[in-house]
């Protein structure tokens, strides 16, 4: 049931190591993490003092491009235009067959909790503007309408597996020939909503998270956007487009389990990575490294060590594997995208990025995981990137090398 | 407050916050497993059940006591809470 | 590989009741109750919208026992209830979901847990923050509800696009059955109306307001329309491979013909714009690839709601695609608002032969969009049905239904 890869031609992140994909990909090879104390809101009272917070930067001045504009607008913005000009594409897509596909889980929520703390006090004097693009969809439309997409736009908001979900969107809508090209991805900002959801389920680390370590103690939470443009391999052809990475393959499943704690064997995660395999017509042994979703809870990053276990068996202990989290914090509805966008960087490079994170790895897991440097893996060629989210929804993706497809 | 008038104030707030409806507070045994098929709470009932605790006794759970041997059963979360409310009301001067 | 797709079974509640016959009989007979909404908490402004269609007074506890609905939010208490109907519907009431997917589509997800957990968090403070409010504040919480209710393990995921959330849905439900990712899926179409949210839309003047009488008509496509009805509920439809279908016996609603999606790039962030033009030629080249002539289509289930722009963009669309042979259009949302899924609902009902009614609201023609929508009581059983659903903020999504071979319409 495998399908044709597309290509990824473009690529642009926004992230707590600043506004750009050298400042992210320099960042998560230093093996220090961005999460550290942060000013977006006061989290006085709060478990927790650490998040990955985007630095300043010109793009949040608000006279640009518009007051009404969402950090997490902004974010998706900057990204898209990154892509795009990487990509070698106009700024305008009117004349491409055109698609977007988001993730995001809380849109403008940051916003709009300015809106909702002024109501809450003088519910008739709150200004109206700040819920302007508050839903999921902000992000993703305010994208497509700066850069004329005029295909089908969507933002799935299925939390943190969102982006890799609207990954996979976006690939079968290549593949279909609906569209040539899509800019896929997601954003999310930092709110209060979760921040403080997350703090009230107690699966927050009051440290910087420790993915696969025996301390780890639950998640830190990040914020920013990833955006790849994706082109079927005919147009990217066409156009001598540089092609840094094939999409080959996206799975998704349900644990249909519990909203909040995966599968503790780690079933539901790999029938999505199993999906994600055949789609890309290729079996486990094919596969080099992982980028796992490694929140640094306790349950989800021993349900992925099941997972490995499953899929990879006898060679699960000694696969290279990786979780940008511990690098940036969780990017929640625009996780998915940001971990693709550093896979593909991973194997352009032959380098997989290390994990920070205090502590010692758990021997109890058996994750080969990549610590303290890079990792050199010349030969790699093909990649899986994993997502676990609330409700028990999983996404799984395969990216390749470009000599791969 | 002693452990036996805390276990009904606790059978109502567990009823009550975690939406038991049909439930008569009475019906669940002191010592009745909480966590247990009958009842069907999980790890998330647990934790609003903590916020409720707080907001009701004034008192601060600790994570390390939620989905121990405090939580198996409304007996043994009024032998938790009873000796940290006396504390808290006899330093409620300082 | 891709797969021929079919609705084989229809779920939905609403504020008309529950079932899919409730819902026939108020798009029939146009007997809504709107409910007067609590202002109590201060967020409405002065004048405006005071109704909303509402269906907090419904009984689901048979279709969703309390002890499974007690951490359930209202949007999520009314997809697993249209779920269990449209299962029944689709004679699957007991089959095995390992393969299912579920796809939502939600305009505002969960908005009353979600204003619960502000106000803990704002007001009180981060440890008064209830845990399960915010793992059901997540706009997939619906979809995950869903999924453990009947162990839906295949692909899960949810949409917010605003007004196109039903049939974005719809599209990507039916992407996931013609790959063959899912062996099929439940579509749902789920939001909630509360204060809150009505008192936003009115703030933005999306809401229909009094007229002399002091009844809020939404007046779909008329010249004096001024805003829609807010409404809530939910629509569930499952998607299956034809073959499937008809090989265990079932009775299809309708065929999926096509999908179309575009996105109108002049649209501000929280309104329709301008762009009927571009959006009619994607709409086109859409139908084109799906081997649909715009000829072929003799209904037009129209997603129009009596917002002031979004219809004018909806009329300039269908007149500029139709040019003069323009099949009859009905707005179903004149009666039954939006969103809540009543819209998918009707279209999947129409589509199958069934009477959806007049549009109503509609009595004066508008001159600048050049489209008259069907008043009639009842239109001939459609062939083929196009239903349309453009969204604030651009996007747009069009299916295209075909009646079931070869009878056109079901047994009631």
């Amino acid at each position: 049931m495998s399908g044709e890869p597309v290509a990824v031609t473009g690529l642009g992140a926004v992230s707590g190591f600043g506004w750009g994909v050298e400042e992210l990909w320099r960042g998560v090879l230093s093996g220090a993490s961005a999460i550290r104390d942060f000013h977006r809101f006061d989290h006085t009272g709060y478990r927790t003092h650490v998040a990955s917070e985007v630095p300043d930067g010109p793009a949040l001045d608000p006279e640009a491009g518009g007051p009404r504009l969402t950090l997490a607008d902004r974010f998706a913005l900057v990204a898209a235009a990154e892509a795009l000009a990487g990509a070698r594409l106009p700024e305008r897509l009117e004349g491409a067959a055109a698609g977007l596909f988001f993730g995001s889980s809380t849109g403008g929520m940051f916003e709009s909790e300015q809106f909702f703390a002024q109501l809450v006090g003088r519910p008739r004097r709150a200004p109206i503007g700040l819920l302007s693009a508050q839903q999921p969809c902000g992000p993703g439309d305010a994208v497509a309408r700066a850069h004329g997409v005029t295909g089908p736009v969507e933002t799935i908001a299925s939390a943190c597996a969102s982006a890799t979900l609207a990954l996979g969107a976006a690939l079968d809508a290549l593949r279909s020939g609906e569209i040539e090209l899509a800019l896929a991805g997601g954003s999310d900002s930092l709110c209060r909503l979760t921040f403080g959801g997350f703090n009230a389920l107690r699966a927050v680390d009051e440290r910087p998270c420790r993915p696969f370590r025996r301390e780890r103690a639950g998640m830190s939470i990040g914020e920013g956007a990833a955006v790849l443009v994706l082109e079927s391999r005919a147009r990217a052809e066409r156009r001598g487009a540089p092609v840094l990475a094939w999409l080959a393959g996206v799975g998704a499943s349900c644990d249909a389990h519990h909203m909040t704690s995966p599968d503790p064997q780690g079933e539901g995660i790999s029938r999505a990575v199993a999906a994600a395999l055949a789609d890309a017509g290729l079996a486990p042994a094919a596969i080099d490294f992982v980028n796992l979703h490694g929140t640094g809870t306790p349950a989800n990053d021993s349900a992925e060590a099941r997972m490995l276990a499953r899929i990879f068996g006898a060679r699960a202990p000694a696969l290279p594997a990786t979780s940008t989290k511990g690098c940036v914090g969780h990017f929640l509805g625009a996780a998915g995208a940001v971990e693709a966008l550093v896979t593909v960087l991973c194997l352009e490079h032959g380098l997989v990025h290390p994990t920070p994170g205090e502590g010692t790895l758990d021997p109890g897991l058996g994750v080969d995981l990549v610590v303290g440097a890079p990792r050199a893996l010349p030969a790699a060629r093909r990649a899986l990137s994993t997502n676990l989210a609330f409700g028990g929804a999983n996404a799984a993706c395969v990216l390749l090398h470009p000599e791969a497809a | 407050m002693s452990p036996e008038l805390l276990v009904p104030r606790l059978k109502q707030l567990l009823v009550s916050s975690l939406h038991l409806e049909g439930l008569a507070p009475e019906s669940i045994a002191d010592d009745e497993p909480l966590f247990s098929s009958r009842l069907g709470l999980d790890s998330v009932d647990a934790l609003e059940l903590v916020v409720a605790l707080e907001r009701e006794f004034g008192v601060s759970v600790p994570s390390e006591e939620i989905g121990g041997e405090t939580f198996s059963s409304v007996r043994a979360l009024a032998d938790w809470l009873a000796p940290r409310l006396a504390a808290a009301s006899g330093g409620a001067g300082r | 590989m891709t797969r021929a797709v079919v609705a084989t079974g229809l779920g939905a509640v609403g504020p008309w009741g529950v079932g899919v016959e409730a819902l026939a009989g108020c798009l029939a007979q146009g007997a809504t109750r709107p409910v007067v909404v609590d202002r109590s908490a201060g967020y409405h402004a002065p004048g405006g919208a005071r109704t909303a269609l509402t269906a907090s007074g419904l009984d689901l506890s048979a279709l969703v026992p309390p002890a499974s609905a007690r951490r359930m939010s209202p949007p999520a208490r009314f997809a697993v209830a249209a779920l269990r109907l449209a299962l029944a519907d689709a004679g699957l009431a007991n089959a095995d979901h390992e393969r299912t997917g579920i796809v939502v589509g939600t305009a505002f997800g969960p908005a009353f847990v979600t204003e619960q957990l502000l106000i803990q968090l704002l007001r009180q403070g981060p440890e008064a923050a209830s845990p399960a409010a915010f793992t059901e504040s997540v706009a997939s919480a619906s979809a995950a509800q869903m999924a453990m209710a009947v162990g839906a393990r295949g692909p899960n995921l949810a949409i917010t696009q605003r007004e196109t959330s039903d049939l974005a849905a719809l599209a990507e439900g039916a992407r996931l059955v013609a790959t063959g990712a899912a062996e099929r899926v439940l579509v749902a179409a789920v939001d909630e109306m509360i204060p809150l949210l009505h008192a936003v839309l009115d703030r933005f003047r999306a809401l229909a307001r009094p007229g002399a009488d002091g009844a809020e008509v939404a007046r779909p496509f008329d010249r004096r329309r001024d805003g829609f009805l807010a409404a809530e509920g939910a629509a569930v439809v499952v998607l299956e491979a034809e073959p499937d279908a008809l090989g265990r016996g079932a009775r299809p609603l309708a065929r999926l013909a096509g999908v179309v999606r575009g996105f109108d790039a002049s649209a501000p962030a929280w309104d329709w714009g301008t762009g009927s033009g571009p959006l009619a030629a994607t709409l086109a080249r859409g139908l084109r690839r799906a081997g649909v002539a715009p000829g072929s289509i003799d209904l037009v289930v129209s997603g129009a709601s009596g917002a002031r722009r979004g219809d004018r963009l909806e009329a300039g669309v269908l007149t500029t695609l139709f040019g003069q042979r323009l099949p009859a259009v009905v707005a179903p949302k004149g009666t039954v608002g939006e969103p809540g899924g009543a819209h998918l609902a009707a279209a999947l009902l129409a589509a199958s032969g069934r009477a959806i009614g007049p549009t109503r609201g509609f009595e004066e023609p508008d001159p600048e969009l050049g489209l008259r929508p069907s008043v009639a009581e009842k239109l001939p059983a459609p062939r083929r049905t196009l239903v349309s659903a453009l969204a604030s903020g651009g996007a747009a999504t069009w299916v295209v239904l075909d009646a079931p071979e070869p009878s056109p319409a079901r047994a009631v």
